[in-house]
């Protein structure tokens, strides 16, 4: 009887046990909200989604890549060179007389479409020559980062037309003190009249993409082939998946939500960059395996990797309200990653199972 | 009959000793295109200026040899470096500027403190990956992280200057200066010759050569010849065999980490000598990566339990030379990036069609 009750009590645990990034991320909140002050505010939040939509597009990039087994590196100045590409685009586009609408959409429309290219190349070396990941895609890393640099080597990515930047930090919602709504546009207020902004338009379009490729990857059989690939490939195989397509797929699939980084920030900054997304990689990888994915594939959920990159994401903006530099975000940020693995490696029921 | 089979049989092995070593063929057909387009690519002056601007590459490379045999990787040695030379130059920078010190003492601190400090990232990443089986990437990238936020908060994000003039002294000294038709100095300019006059002085033999073949003599023997580097292949060949072998995997690995994190700790003091400046490492610099790099195209295998340290070395003067040729010709330096990616897939792929050749 007594037995049966403490076994209950230990179920619970492991339950809660189980949740520790959550209960990471509530604790977190909690003492920022406490410590720092002006964290616990609307716009905070939104800043904290502003300024981590890249590493949540990333990571969700890096957790398909990492639960086939593999690992890509190139995400980064992938996303640099489709920065600088879509600016250099648009501007062309525009310069020869289009409006700015139309050589926006088309300038994003064709950056995706090369963004493709790394990751074909990725995949196709990764599945049909059988180069390591790891080689495979830091090679291309150091090609996007030539590319890139090369293109502004010239003429810097700039003087892009004046709708990008009303896109890229402009709001879905603006909601004006006295009553009255405008959706997308700021709307003419006369001085001191309080306007929220809600929603920041970068915000929601990677939370559409993103919210996409959960729904892949949880629901489809493109998503079961994944999984089926990382836990075992043989059995994969054999089972009929055509795995070399598949990986190039994920490649493909990885380097374009870094193209789409890459123009999100080419929104934001109205500028194109190089080394954009460089310092993103570890912060990306760092969220995947926070949000309990193995490096050896097989395992991971994209909101659990958004979970993971709240965590980094809350910790930034809260150090930064905090006045602390952010070099403190580096020590604690590889201090979360390894204790990640480690309670991964002790705890092994307390790893989700899906 | 038998003599025309022997023949052949010579002649692949001629082949495929140059087909293995298809690296240093590639280093020398290099550097045959470059002294063909690049004026001065072809001078004492250039290729000493080459080696010297590679010690840290060939160090960090060195390093990530040794756990790249392991059958691990290290991505931390990049802001080890950048540690350990942060580290030095604040010691340096403080006890010397007090005034109460010599600069050679307050250096010799410095350097033993930096070196010390620069064990404790491979101690920790060797523990985590021997006995609580974290993925090397894993354990390493977290010391990437912890490495680099401690090292920007001993120096507060600027490099620290203000160290003695003797470090570059002795980091771009060289052994001879020879004076043409006039005498040679060792070490050092002759006395009251002002830096202005440094040009009438053919300079022979960076300082930094010498430390350089000592130090890869040193890893070398330890590869080569010692237990210790037998059972780094071992590991690194097969990991359960050399558990049942008797030798402690365990240990081994902690000490490869520990190795690799302290050759990154010299590269770290060896940066305050060159520079004069105690530098963290910068986002972009990658370290690390080129490493792995020149370790692949040396012909390592990330699988483990291949690999060797000229290997390597020549590794980094691929793309040492490729990029100081690149230059030289005019060529635009983005494209040592590009470069650098294609010659690893090749590398790669060579490794992957010929599997019998290595």
């Amino acid at each position: 009887m007594q037995s049966l009750a403490k076994r209950d009590r230990i179920d619970m645990l492991l339950k809660i046990g189980r949740q520790w990034a959550i209960i990471f991320l509530v604790t977190e909140l909690v003492f920022f909200s406490v410590m720092a002050r002006g964290f616990l505010t609307l716009n905070a939040f939104q800043i904290i989604f502003f300024f981590g939509t890249a590493v949540f597009l990333m990571a969700t990039a890096e957790l398909y890549v990492i639960i086939t087994g593999g690992i890509d590196l190139s995400v980064g100045y992938v996303m640099g060179l489709a920065t600088i590409v879509s600016a250099k685009l648009i501007v062309a586009f525009s310069q020869s007389g289009m409006n700015s609408f139309l050589s926006i959409l088309l300038g994003i429309i064709i950056t995706l479409v090369i963004g493709l290219i790394p990751g074909m190349i990725n995949g196709l070396l990764v599945s049909r020559l059988k180069v390591p990941p790891f080689i495979a895609t830091f090679s291309m890393l150091g090609i996007c980062h030539g590319i890139s640099e090369l293109l502004v080597s010239e003429k810097a990515a700039k003087n892009l037309p004046h709708l990008a930047n009303a896109i890229g930090n402009g709001h879905f919602v603006y909601i004006v003190k006295d009553g009255g709504v405008s959706f997308f546009s700021r709307p003419e207020v006369a001085r001191g009249v309080k306007v929220y902004e809600i929603l920041p338009n970068v915000v929601v379009i990677a939370f559409v993409f993103i919210a996409v490729f959960a729904f892949i990857l949880g629901r489809t059989k493109f998503g079961q082939h994944t999984y089926a690939i990382g836990g075992n490939k043989d059995a994969a195989i054999r089972s009929g998946i055509d795995v070399n397509w598949h990986l190039v797929k994920i490649y493909m699939l990885s380097s374009f939500l870094a193209s789409l980084a890459g123009i999100l920030y080419m929104l934001k900054y109205v500028t194109g960059k190089a080394d954009a997304g460089a310092s993103s990689l570890l912060d990306s990888i760092a969220a995947v395996v926070i949000g309990g994915a193995s490096l050896y594939g097989g395992k991971g959920t994209v909101w659990r990797t958004i979970l993971g990159g709240l965590i980094i994401a809350i910790l930034e903006t809260g150090l930064r309200i905090m006045g602390i530099p952010t070099f403190d975000k580096y020590i604690i940020v590889g201090v979360i990653l390894v204790s990640a693995v480690l309670i991964d490696q002790f705890f092994p029921e307390l790893t989700y199972k899906e | 009959m038998t003599k025309s089979s022997h023949v052949m049989i010579e002649e692949s092995r001629v082949f495929r000793s140059i087909a293995r070593n298809w690296a240093l063929c590639f280093l020398l057909s290099f550097i045959v295109l470059f002294s063909l387009t690049g004026k001065g690519f072809l001078s004492v002056t250039n290729f000493q200026n080459i080696i010297h601007l590679s010690v840290i590459a060939i160090l960090m490379a060195s390093a990530e040899t040794f756990v790249i045999i392991n059958g691990g990787i290290d991505l931390s040695i990049g802001f080890i470096m950048g540690l350990s030379s942060v580290t030095a130059g604040k010691i340096i920078q403080i006890m010397s500027n007090s005034g109460n010190y010599s600069p050679v003492f307050s250096i010799l601190i410095g350097i033993s403190v930096a070196l010390t400090i620069s064990l404790l990232p491979g101690l920790l990443s060797g523990l985590l990956i021997a006995h609580f089986k974290v993925p090397p990437f894993i354990a390493t990238l977290g010391m990437w992280g912890i490495t680099n936020g401690i090292a920007l908060k001993i120096c507060k994000g600027f490099p620290v200057a203000m160290l003695p003039d003797s470090l570059t002294k002795i980091g771009n000294g060289y052994f001879f200066y020879i004076k043409p038709g006039d005498g040679i100095s060792f070490f050092g300019l002759p006395e009251g010759v002002g830096n202005d006059q440094i040009r009438e002085y053919f300079r022979l033999i960076p300082n930094s050569f010498i430390f350089l073949i000592v130090f890869l003599l040193i890893l070398w023997h330890l590869l080569k010849n010692t237990k210790f580097g037998q059972h780094t292949y071992a590991i690194g060949g097969n990991q359960d065999a050399a558990i049942r072998s008797g030798i402690n995997v365990k240990k081994h690995i902690v000490k490869i980490y520990v190795l690799s994190s302290f050759i990154a700790g010299i590269a770290g003091v060896f940066n305050i000598f060159q520079t004069g400046i105690g530098n963290f490492t910068p986002f972009g610099a990658m370290y690390e990566l080129f490493a792995v790099a020149a370790v692949v195209i040396g012909g390592a295998s990330l699988m483990g339990g291949k690999g060797r340290i000229i290997a390597s070395v020549v590794g980094v003067f691929l793309i040492a030379v490729l990029e100081n040729g690149l230059l030289i010709s005019g060529v635009e330096p983005f494209y040592r990036f590009i470069a650098v990616g294609m010659l690893l897939i090749l590398a790669v792929v060579i490794d992957e069609l010929f599997p019998d050749l290595f």
